[in-house]
């Protein structure tokens, strides 16, 4: 396995987990002011590439055009791309979730699933069941050669583009007066309202951003990889979904972190030798091993009352970490112990299985160590890494958003 | 003149419980009254019907003359009516200022596309609006100075987030500031300052409708003193008539009380 090959997949780990962002925000931000996950989200995503691909295929866009039409074609297609999701992102929100506002959980939720069952077939009504694919373009499958290695110039412009939109985002979220109200609405409904805030306009707009974000999305894919499928926004939008949950749901750093843990994974996991992966295994360990025996015992101990702070107390929480097998299991069979010891042996133990699970898995794949997984097993890659996440933090890697409660 | 706000027979009830009874009331402009009312007496809920939050049943209220009932909140806010929390709701994750900011949302109008862009008018728009909170921020000497405008809401005293509720509600300009127990849970040294502030506050002009528990403070800023019970307006009057009151005694004590101390 040579040092180009990683790169290699490195870059396509990076252009995979970019998508997962540009997708996972729309999930995020929508979860943030709502607390509900628009499941239709996938298939605003499946909009966005298919309006971009027929718009190109009907303008002609041929390598014999020059350069500037081209680009103008391209801008063209990206238009569609972002007012097509952006009407039905906002037609979704008006029709099939604000008059079910207010009601329990669960009924926009099923809302939301039957939103993305219809819509996957209006999309095989309008464009057809076969998947759209794109104009054949040299730009399509061009590549440079950094120090030997080639790279694809779309990759490239995958990533600067995402960055690029999610820095405007950050911008947008932290600053602007829309921001702001989004943030408000997103922590306190009715105080926004009789601070003077139109939320259903300001929930209006977060679904039309994170449509575009998702539209953006689904043209960056067709032409990436050249065709798309109408039911392309499944898979797609549980991966962005899983993303987000990942990096803390309702957090947008988060989604952008989690989606590129995501897309990494899943690239290397399928890409590279189980012996060169076990590495990262390891090192996973290491950090598990310090979350279980040094960062959350400490922070345990301050949370004991001050009343009853003892060494042999204090030892004791440090035990129920430390050696978790023995004190841990040991607590929990115990006919009475105090909440707290309880509850730290309960995590203990949690923490101890993720850890023992890393542990086992770097030792397999060091014995398998010139095996690579097979290309079907990346949805199960994606999922495993997401319960070894959630096992050693419930509310993802940057946390949820949730609103400081004092 | 016409009052500031009138409420004419407003009626809201949750299921069987009435919890406003025909109300009728006013706040003539820059005026101090003080509702007043055991606990449960529909005083909050009178200022969520005002608010648009919900809708009356029945009745009319009008802000100088013009209806706002069944309007919605953010339109309420609009129509000039501000109010604060009886349960502190800050925007606790967002700075001081940002929670100021966000007051004054309705009175800014700072596009999307232009905010973007950072075109000029934003930048006015945007440094006027900071020079205003600082000025807000300003009326609580000592309180809000320098860094403390960049933390989040959540990391302030107490009495502080009251503060700043306060300086949240007045960011619009409202014609009518409503103030749901401005001094609960403060100290009596707390409690006095903010009176003082009040009083600033109808120095300025504003008129101001507020609930109240604290009779130290009813009594020190009230023009007018209205006490409810079962969502009825059992007294209107000074507070020295209305904390007299035989029936207003007998609500806060209990029959027996009131009659043993008659
Ligand atoms: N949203 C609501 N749903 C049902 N009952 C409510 C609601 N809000 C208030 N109530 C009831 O209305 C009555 C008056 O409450 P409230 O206005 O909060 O009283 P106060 O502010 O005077 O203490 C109480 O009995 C309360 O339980
Ligand atoms: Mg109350």
């Amino acid at each position: 396995m040579s040092l180009d090959h990683i790169v290699t997949v490195t870059v396509g780990g990076l252009t995979v987990g970019m998508i997962y962002a540009l997708i996972a925000l729309g999930y995020t931000m929508v979860y943030g002011v709502l607390k509900f996950i628009n499941f239709a989200h996938g298939e605003v995503f499946t909009i966005g590439g298919y309006t971009a691909a027929f718009t190109l295929l009907a303008l002609g866009v041929n390598d014999a055009m020059s350069p500037i039409v081209m680009a103008g074609c391209i801008l063209l297609a990206l238009l569609a791309a972002v007012i097509a999701p952006m009407t039905v992102g906002f037609l979704i929100e008006r029709i099939a979730y604000r008059p079910l506002r207010g009601r329990s959980r669960i009924i926009p939720l099923l809302s939301a699933i039957g939103v993305s069952i219809v819509m996957q077939q209006l999309i095989i009504l309008v464009f057809g069941p076969t998947p759209v694919s794109m104009p054949a373009l040299a730009l399509g499958s061009a590549s440079f050669s950094l120090g030997g290695i080639r790279i694809r110039v779309l990759a490239v412009v995958i990533i600067v583009v995402s960055a690029l939109l999610m820095i405007g985002l950050t911008y947008l979220v932290r600053s602007t007066r829309i921001g702001k109200a989004m943030r408000a609405t997103s922590q306190d409904m009715e105080a926004a309202e009789m601070m003077g805030i139109d939320t259903n306009k300001t929930i209006a707009f977060t679904f039309i951003v994170g449509s575009a974000l998702a539209g953006i999305g689904g043209l960056l894919v067709v032409m990436y990889y050249g065709s798309l499928k109408y039911d392309a926004g499944f898979l797609y939008g549980l991966k962005a979904f899983t993303s987000a949950v990942l990096g803390g749901i309702g957090n947008i750093p988060g989604a952008v972190v989690g989606a590129l843990v995501l897309g990494m994974t899943e690239t290397y996991g399928v890409s590279l030798d189980l012996g060169f992966l076990a590495w990262f295994v390891l090192a996973g360990l290491v950090l598990g091993l310090y979350i279980q025996m040094v960062r959350v015992p400490g922070r345990r101990l301050q949370h004991i009352a001050e009343d009853r702070r003892t060494p042999e107390y204090e030892k004791s929480v440090k035990n129920v970490y430390r050696l978790a097998p023995y004190f841990a299991v040991k607590t929990l069979l115990a006919e009475r112990t105090d909440a707290l010891l309880s509850v730290s042996a309960e995590h203990a133990v949690r923490l101890m299985c993720g850890n023992a699970f890393l542990a086992a898995s770097a030792a397999a794949m060091f014995v398998f160590g010139d095996v690579r997984i097979d290309t079907r097993w990346q949805p199960v890659i994606a999922f495993v890494v997401l319960m070894v996440i959630l096992m050693f933090r419930p509310s993802g890697i940057l946390g949820e958003a949730i609103t400081e409660k004092v | 003149m016409t009052a500031t706000l009138e409420l004419q027979g407003v009626s809201m009830s949750f299921g069987g419980l009435k919890a406003v009874d025909n109300l009728s009331f006013a706040v003539n402009e820059n005026e101090i009254v003080s509702i007043i009312g055991p606990n449960g007496s529909g005083k909050t809920t009178t200022f969520n019907v005002i608010s648009g939050l919900y809708e009356p049943d029945s009745g009319e209220i009008l802000l100088k003359g013009e209806s706002v009932a069944g309007l919605r909140p953010d339109q309420v806010h609009d129509k000039g009516i501000s109010r604060t929390f009886q349960s502190l709701r800050l925007f606790s994750n967002m700075s001081v200022l940002e929670n100021v900011l966000v007051g004054m949302h309705a009175v800014t109008d700072a596009g999307v596309l232009s905010s973007m862009l950072r075109l000029p008018s934003v930048r006015r728009e945007e440094k006027a609006m900071r020079e205003k909170a600082q000025e807000i921020l300003g009326m609580f000497p000592g309180r809000f100075s320098g860094p403390r405008q960049q933390q989040p809401a959540y990391s302030l005293s107490y009495a502080n987030r009251r503060r700043l509720e306060i300086a949240r509600a007045l960011a619009s300009d409202p014609t009518l500031l409503m103030l749901d127990e401005p001094v609960a849970g403060m100290n009596p040294m707390e409690s006095r300052e903010v009176m003082e502030q009040i009083k600033v506050l109808r120095d300025r002009g504003h008129t101001i409708l507020m609930i109240e528990h604290d009779m130290h403070v009813v009594e020190g800023v009230s023009d007018r003193v209205i006490a409810m019970d079962h969502g009825v307006k059992i007294a209107e009057g000074s507070y020295h008539d209305v904390a007299n009151d035989p029936q207003v005694v007998e609500a806060y004590l209990g029959k027996r009380a009131a009659e043993a101390t008659a």
